[in-house]
């Protein structure tokens, strides 16, 4: 191959970036402006400058802008998630929701709902240690994944089958924490699993925002070391980088952006795996552009979803996470048949 | 000699099953209830609460039993089975797309429907994965696995759009024995049958199926017919198990493994041993189902979803697929 496609994707990450971002604002825009009553976007404009009437200030700022913003977080955590397991385990087919780490969330938030309930049904703690319980849940997954998978988790479609057999065992204990737990919690934790974003406040996503801005920054400075690792082992301890180690500590950024983005938003399937294959397909080989424009498309991955969703089911909330599993799960179908002989 | 013993467990395991639970009832309070009806209180709920769920367990765990042996055959796989290849997802969503978009509400019905939607998915599941470059066992996994994952949030759309039916639905779908009319095992019965059938008329060919394909043609084994008379079978035995108790899950992943290693791998002694490990297997998992959590009833997928998780590493760890 000539360096040819590399200039070319070079060149083609700055506007693809930009085009992203401009399609990511008016989605969130359309995102604020869509719902039960339509509210035209220069008021919504009008709104977020701060002057609007009060009703609409209500609408705007209470009940839709929360839910855009949360749907943007969670999304474009789970893409980068998705990205840094997909980069690290050289396998497009690797995402936080084949590898346990969406389930051991669940888990984890299940956990928590039933246990710290009372008689009354509120929670004995604060909402606040949501996001502990799904990050504890979620690093115990993956790490259960590598140690039982050892030596063969260096295959990565074999790591992939360890991560579905710890995501079987946890969904069967999730389904039975929900049975023991109190009705409404039961409820609650139905519409967690399976991905919604209405019903969050600003301190949940205060609390998401908060800690995502470190583990971000974590991610971009271990971004600098990405590209060897596409090398292998051997390979990579010549230019002096241990990949065992360097391997783990991706893995947790992945596992511990996967637990913050599913934290109040609950399972939104497949976003983490097909949101990097897009921004790959968009933006190139550029490990930043590459991380960029993963979260930007995983936010307007779960921003679109969530329209659909009240576009088409209003009055009745569907959980976001339907839909994206509903065009992720094709997808990953597709992927699949198009890699032929890359399997052990 | 194996399946005399296999019989006597079952045996046991379905007398345990009547008597144990959340209240204990002696040998003599069954069998008055069951031969001597008195319409006593003891003797109401073990005929109607007891009985289906001891018939109902073992027909399940048998037709699971069953339709695992035939699919680890036919994909040469063996982490294959019902759940893993996405067929207990798509009856599922068969049965809840049938009840609550089309009415259906008679229990033949929504078997029926059970059948058809996990037929449709096994065909789906084969389609996608030969015209992805062939049946490599793992692929045809995680092609099932992806289609059920699809499967579950489909059921999940209906079921959010459905609140009320929610906490009913939830304890069906996640695989359960107690509060299931007799009725069930009358309408499942003959389809379960129909399925075992097959299976055992199959046992022949299945033997040279277990080869590689060549070899299978070359002593005059027609493929398309046997793979099609499969998945019926499959599809028959998986649908109405689900119809019946809901996906429960694993159970046809662990059984034929049981089965192999008590029989062997002749499909004609492969077939009923796997029937019998199955029945054992479901009604112990319901017993222990009501003493987990005790005194709440766990649903048994749960305890068949945990058990079966686990044997699932163990095989991954031993590179047994």
């Amino acid at each position: 191959m000539s360096d040819l496609p590399s200039t070319l994707t070079v060149a083609r990450a700055p506007l693809a970036l930009a085009i992203m971002s401009a399609a990511f604002v008016l989605l969130a825009l359309s995102g604020v402006a869509f719902g039960s009553t339509w509210i035209p976007l220069d008021q919504v404009a009008g709104v977020l400058a701060g002057f609007g009437e009060k009703t609409q200030n209500i609408i705007v700022l209470q009940l839709r802008l929360p839910r855009v913003v949360i749907a943007a977080l969670a999304g474009g955590g789970m893409a980068v998630a998705g990205f840094l397991l997909q980069k690290i385990t050289r396998n497009s087919l690797a995402s936080p929701g084949v590898l346990g780490v969406v389930d051991g969330a669940a888990l984890g938030v299940v956990i928590f709902l039933a246990v710290l309930s009372d008689e009354s049904n509120s929670l004995v703690t604060s909402i606040a240690y949501q996001p502990v319980a799904a990050m504890a849940g979620a690093i115990i997954a993956i790490t259960l994944v590598f140690v039982l998978s050892g030596r063969q988790a260096s295959s990565a479609i074999r790591l992939l089958l360890f991560g579905i057999a710890v995501a079987a065992v946890a969904k069967a204990v999730t389904m039975v924490m929900m049975l023991i737990g109190p009705i409404y919690q039961t409820s609650q934790a139905a519409r967690w699993i399976a991905g919604a974003v209405n019903e969050v406040n600003w301190g949940e996503i205060q609390i998401t925002a908060i800690a995502m801005v470190p583990v971000m920054l974590l991610v971009l400075l271990a971004a600098r070391k990405l590209p060897p690792a596409d090398l292998d082992e051997v390979s990579a301890r010549g230019v002096g980088l241990d990949l065992p180690l360097f391997r783990i500590l991706i893995f947790a950024l992945a596992a511990g952006l996967t637990a913050l983005a599913v934290a109040f938003v609950g399972g939104v399937g497949f976003i983490g795996l097909m949101a990097p294959h897009l921004a790959r397909l968009l933006v190139g080989r550029n490990v930043y552009a590459g991380i960029l424009g993963s979260f930007l498309l995983g936010a307007i991955m779960l921003i679109g979803a969530d329209l659909i969703v009240r576009v088409l089911f209003t009055p009745i909330e569907v959980p976001a996470g339907t839909v994206t599993a509903v065009i992720g799960a094709p997808y990953f179908l597709f992927l699949l048949m198009g890699k032929q002989r890359h399997d052990g | 000699m194996i399946y005399g013993g296999l019989v006597v467990l079952l045996f046991a395991a379905m007398l345990g099953s009547l008597t144990l639970g959340y209240r204990l009832y002696g040998l003599d309070q069954v069998w008055q209830a069951l031969f001597a009806f008195d319409n006593s209180e003891t003797a109401v709920v073990i005929a109607n609460l007891r009985l289906p769920r001891a018939v109902i367990a073992p027909m399940v765990g048998a037709g699971l039993g069953i339709a695992g042996v035939l699919v680890q055959t036919l994909s040469r796989n063996r982490i294959a089975s019902p759940d893993t290849l996405g067929l207990n997802a798509g009856a599922s969503l068969a049965v809840v797309l049938a009840s609550s978009a089309f009415g259906i509400g008679s229990l033949l019905g929504l078997s029926m429907a059970a059948a058809l939607g996990a037929l449709l998915t096994s065909f789906l599941v084969f389609a996608i994965a030969a015209s992805a470059g062939g049946l490599s066992p793992i692929r045809i996994v995680l092609i099932g696995v992806t289609i059920a994952g699809l499967g579950h949030s489909l059921v999940e759309v209906i079921l959010t759009t459905n609140e009320a039916q929610l906490q009913q639905l939830l304890f069906w779908l996640s695989g359960a024995f107690v509060d299931r009319p007799m009725a069930l095992a009358q309408s499942g019965g003959p389809i379960l049958l129909a399925g075992a059938i097959i299976a055992v008329l199959l046992a022949r060919t299945l033997d040279a199926l277990q080869a590689d394909d060549v070899t299978a043609t070359s002593i005059g084994v027609p493929l398309v017919v046997v793979r099609g008379a499969s998945f019926l079978s499959v599809s028959l035995l998986t649908g109405a198990s689900v119809a019946m108790a809901g996906p429960v899950g694993f159970v046809g992943l662990v059984v034929p493994h049981a089965a192999r290693w008590l029989v062997g791998l002749r499909h004609d002694r492969l077939i009923p041993a796997a029937a019998l490990i199955g029945a054992i297997y479901a009604t112990v998992a319901d017993i222990a189902a009501r003493f987990v959590i005790y005194p709440v009833e766990a649903p048994v997928g749960a305890i068949t979803a945990v058990v079966g998780g686990v044997v699932l590493l163990v095989l991954l760890k031993r590179r047994a697929a």
